[in-house]
């Protein structure tokens, strides 16, 4: 599949056959190990490992849609975060292509890399990097002061980000007299000064406490549904993907193991490691009824209509389904059969595997 | 065969002792035959010094135009820098300083500042005060510039970054009078050649940390500045130095301390009348008290520069700016109303009485207890100094020890010392056996008198244990180096001398460091005395001890464990104290009692600090070593401070290279050792 396929409108953010080697000539290396394997990426990737280097990122391809929520998620070592540093350039990759809305970013030069940040791409930390030297409001500017925008100018910017944030009335305040919340929201801010249209998070709330996790989450996707960015986000928690993700991709030992939305995570995982995480999740609460729906006429239809619509969770369905033993029908907005559901297929989707 | 089998059998480090024991033997049973084992033969050594002297008086003929100007250059922000302090009227001087004290460090700063500055005015050294001021205040700028743009270039290019932190290395172990033969020959004598050596030296503490300080920067704030479409120049100045400045500042600090220090140094080669220079003539003059005033005043603006600029490094409060104004308009009203009245600088003599008392009572000390006094000096000696370098051999005769070393008894020590050593093999120590040899060996015969074979194998055995055939073989070309240079039998005296003072702070320090962790109120009494200690110039150092055991080399010996002994005390009782307090509550968990757990948790946990500290240790012992030539030592410093004397660079260079060698050799070796002492703590 080339890159365009898909459609008329540009991605934006696509990756195709990227890859991260470290090491000495790590380059050539990578082009000998595919093609003593034919181009085969997994045993490229164990010979690379055989002989010392480091394959932190191997053949990854996905694409991001404007204005979609992206999900890496893989437990540490698993690559995500210099994957998350090969897309924005941090560092650069080994082979692959890499294009943000269609530019080719492995082929930008540094100046344009330098606009590009400047004008399109925003990025947020684990560790918040925060500039110590600096309050919140030239944190927040830095962006535009480096831009050369007119200090009025970017001070009534810096002032309108950090009220999206809710920090007003800390704008005085360094960096170290901010709790962890605060921080990551100044981080957050900082990252949107320039109204970019596309978002990194690298594990933005991982430092933070189960509560104000929570809250920042909750109030991400606040964020997100008045910006609409388009957005590659960072996690090692699956509950965290699966609450805010619109398509998660999973990572392990530097490969994608398998991309869908999350109630194709959950009930159809590609393999047992998937499976492995999605074991302690609820799956009533994230998948709804339209992920185990069939097409109208597949079943004899039985003897009551409990009302189902394709966006209810599996948990919301079994509940009204308690008495039932029939297929039921699933009605959309309009009150129209679109399909229907059997109740047994609905216990076995909640089954726990027990592999 | 049976013995090539069991010496295999032997961990590395036993096998590297075993080689040298064999090398050393060899050595002690052919020396009566072949007399070049302990004297390297002339004949066999190239004549490096004259080499280096005639390619370096070339090489400065051509360059010597352009230095010359550099000199004539440099001389002008000099002269208005000194013109200013001096003329500066000094209520205003200690004016300033006491509003600066109030507002980096409220009252007590201020009284810091006031008290100093007015201990200096009533000493009547003013002037000359000044003047050392006016060459730091030059030669600081000057190396904030140098060592900030070498730190920035090491920390852009990787390329170069090893290259420069190996030069800084050297930099930092080429002893300080070796850098100013050079410097007199290009830049002529004056004031200026003072001003340049200070800025060479005190350039490396400030690229070693805005290096250390770029690097240390979070990742996470680089990667920040990147997104946020910083251009490289943006990212480094808006964001990274400003980032860095704790560290920078803490470079800052140590560079002011280096140059002060250099400065009082570089006044041995005189032509300006600054505090170094009168602390030299009065010694000369053998004033103990004016040179102890002298002195007390160099102490006075280190510890002023260091506790002011340590104030800076720390972030927050500051204090009331308008008080500071106050105190300053204070000192210009007072200067308005009272310099009629109130005498000039240097008219000052508020303390002639007691330096003239200091030395009277001196010299009734001396009188009193100068038996006494010289049965310390000669008992160190004879009973182990002299041992030390030349053997008990050469060292026990009729005269002080009462009888006559001869074979018989050296048989007798070395006979005792190999059963002993079989007895710890037996128990499966076999490397404190081998140590144990080795080191009656080295008492018999001296350090002196080691035959050369022996030592560069010893020095490449330890390399080879403490870090592989990469560190024996830098260790023994380093070593080699030296040997075919002829500067070899001086070598060994500097090596002697610095060996003899660091066992010496080891065995000190290392108890005073025990006991500092184990009371509290012990680190409390010692604390002060080791930051005074570090914070004073080395050049003060040799006033006390001369006054008490005039020159020598047990007042060089003195001098030297005064100054190294500082780092033992704090990294050994750092160490100590450092340990997790899981680990320690683990411990006690298991029911151990205080002393086991100082022994069996605390001990092994401390050894690569306090293998750090003997370490810096070192390092201080050699750089004290140059300085204590002044007050007769034998060996390297020596013969730098001849060659100065004679305007012979080529000494000069060559013996400063070799005494950086011995420094550096001993640094490789010590932290090849801690480090695989860290690794196997898995820290």
């Amino acid at each position: 599949m080339t890159l365009h396929e898909s459609g008329a409108a540009k991605a934006a953010v696509a990756c195709e056959g990227v890859w991260q080697v470290f090491g000495e000539n790590a380059e050539r290396a990578l082009g000998d190990a595919l093609g003593q394997n034919d181009g085969n990426a997994k045993a490229a990737a164990s010979l690379l490992r055989e002989r010392g280097l480091i394959a932190a990122v191997c053949d990854v391809d996905f694409e991001v849609g404007n204005g979609e929520l992206f999900v890496i998620m893989g437990l540490s070592g698993s690559g995500k975060s210099t994957l998350l540093r090969c897309i924005s350039n941090l560092i650069r990759a080994t082979a692959g292509r890499i294009e943000i809305e269609g530019e080719d970013l492995r082929a930008a030069g540094g100046r344009r890399l330098i606009e590009l940040r400047r004008e399109k791409l925003g990025m947020v930390f684990q560790h918040f990097g925060l500039f110590p030297h600096m309050d919140v409001t030239e944190n927040v500017a830095y962006p535009l002061r480096v831009k050369g925008v007119p200090a009025r100018e970017r001070r009534a910017r810096a002032d309108e980000v950090i009220r999206l944030v809710g920090l007003e009335g800390r704008e005085g305040a360094y960096p170290r007299e901010l709790s962890g919340g605060q921080r990551q929201r100044v981080g957050i801010a900082r990252s949107l000064a320039v109204d970019p249209s596309i978002w990194f998070l690298d594990e933005p709330f991982s430092a933070l406490d189960p509560l104000i996790r929570r809250q920042l989450q909750d109030e991400f996707l606040r964020i997100q549904a008045r910006l609409k960015k388009s957005i590659v986000f960072i996690t090692h928690d699956i509950a965290e993907a699966l609450k805010l993700a619109d398509r998660i991709a999973i990572m392990r030992d530097g490969e994608i193991v398998q991309i869908g939305t999350p109630a194709e995570i959950v009930l159809r995982p590609a393999d047992d490691y998937v499976r492995g995480f999605s074991r302690d999740v609820a799956k009533g609460k994230h998948a709804c009824v339209d992920s185990i729906m069939r097409p109208p006429g597949k079943d004899a239809p039985g003897d009551g209509d409990p009302g189902l619509r394709p966006d209810m969770t599996l948990d919301a369905a079994l509940a009204s389904c308690m008495s039932l033993y029939g297929a039921v029908p699933v009605r959309d907005d309009g009150g129209n059969v679109i399909g229907s559901v059997h109740p047994k297929d609905l216990v076995a989707a909640l089954q726990v595997e027990d592999s | 065969m049976p013995l090539m089998q069991s010496l295999s059998s032997l961990p590395p480090s036993s096998r590297a002792g075993v080689a040298v024991l064999a090398t050393g033997g060899l050595c002690l049973v052919f020396t009566p035959v072949f007399p070049w084992l302990v004297v390297f033969p002339e004949a066999w050594s190239l004549p490096v010094s004259e080499w280096i002297g005639v390619s370096l008086t070339w090489l400065f003929e051509l360059i010597k135009p352009a230095a010359r100007m550099v000199s004539f250059v440099l001389e002008h922000p000099m002269t208005w820098i000194n013109g200013g302090l001096a003329t500066t009227p000094w209520q205003i001087s200690i004016g300033a300083v006491t509003a600066l004290g109030w507002y980096i460090g409220g009252w007590r700063m201020a009284l810091l500042g006031f008290l100093g500055l007015g201990f200096v005015l009533a000493s009547g050294y003013w002037i000359e005060g000044m003047n050392t001021l006016a060459l730091v205040g030059v030669s600081v700028p000057l190396a904030l510039v140098i060592g900030g743009l070498t730190g920035i270039v090491a920390y852009e290019f990787a390329r170069v970054r090893n290259m420069i932190r190996t030069f800084l290395d050297v930099m930092q172990t080429v002893p300080t009078f070796a850098y100013l033969t050079p410097l007199l020959l290009l830049f002529g004598f004056g004031p200026v050649v003072g001003l340049i050596a200070s800025a060479i030296y005190a350039s490396p503490p400030v690229a070693r940390n805005v290096l250390l300080g770029l690097q240390r920067v979070d990742p996470e704030i680089k990667e920040a500045a990147i997104m946020s479409g910083s251009t490289r120049m943006q990212q480094l100045f808006l964001v990274e130095l400003p980032a860095a400045k704790r560290q920078i500042m803490i470079g800052v600090n140590q560079s002011l301390m280096a140059a002060l220090s250099m400065v009082i140094i570089a006044a041995v080669i005189g032509g300006f009348d600054d505090i170094g220079w009168e602390v030299l003539l009065t010694m000369r003059k053998a004033q103990f008290g004016e040179s102890l005033l002298a002195g007390l005043v160099i102490v006075v603006f280190a510890v002023l520069m260091d506790r002011m600029s340590a104030r800076l490094i720390e972030e927050g409060a500051r204090f009331d700016f308008r008080i500071s104004m106050g105190i300053f308009a204070a000192s210009v009203l007072a200067w308005l109303a009272g310099s009629e009245y109130l005498p000039g600088a240097s008219e000052f003599a508020l303390l002639d009485g007691v330096a003239e008392r200091v030395d009277s009572g001196l010299g009734e000390f001396t009188a009193a207890q100068g038996a006494r006094l010289d049965e310390i000096k000669n008992g160190a000696m004879f009973y182990g100094l002299l041992p030390l370098r030349i053997g008990l051999d050469e060292a026990v005769l009729p005269f002080t020890w009462g009888f006559q070393w001869d074979a018989r008894m050296s048989a007798l020590l070395l006979g005792a010392a190999m059963a002993v050593a079989l007895v710890l093999a037996y128990r499966g120590r076999p490397l404190a056996g081998t140590g144990l040899v080795l080191a009656a060996g080295m008492l018999e015969t001296g350090i002196a008198n080691l035959p050369w074979p022996f030592v560069l194998a010893g020095a490449s055995a330890l390399g080879w244990v403490a870090g592989g055939r990469k560190l024996a073989l830098y260790a023994f070309l380093m070593l080699a180096a030296v040997l075919i240079s002829g500067l070899w039998e001086r070598a060994l005296l500097s090596l002697y001398l610095c060996g003899a003072a660091v066992f010496a702070c080891a065995v000190a320090g290392g108890s005073i460091g025990l006991l500092c962790a184990i009371s509290p109120v012990a680190w409390r009494v010692v604390r002060p005395v080791c930051d005074m200690l570090q914070t004073i110039p080395l050049f003060v150092f040799l006033i006390p001890v001369l006054m008490f055991f005039q020159i020598g080399e047990f007042s060089a010996f003195l001098a030297i464990c005064f100054y190294a002994i500082v780092p033992m005390v704090r990294y050994t009782r750092h160490g100590l104290v450092e340990t997790p307090a899981e680990l320690l509550e683990a411990a006690q968990a298991c029911g151990t009692t205080r002393w086991q757990i100082l022994r069996d948790i605390r001990a092994p946990y401390a050894a690569p600090t306090i293998l750090l500290g003997l370490n810096q240790t070192i390092l201080y012992a050699f750089a004290m070593l140059v300085i204590a030539a002044l007050i007769g030592t034998t060996g390297l410093g020596q013969s730098i401070y001849l060659a100065l004397g004679q305007a012979d660079v080529g000494l000069g260079i060559s013996s400063g290279a070799a005494m950086a060698i011995l420094a550096l050799v001993a640094d490789r070796l010590v932290q090849g050792f801690a480090r695989s002492k860290r690794e196997a703590l898995g820290l």
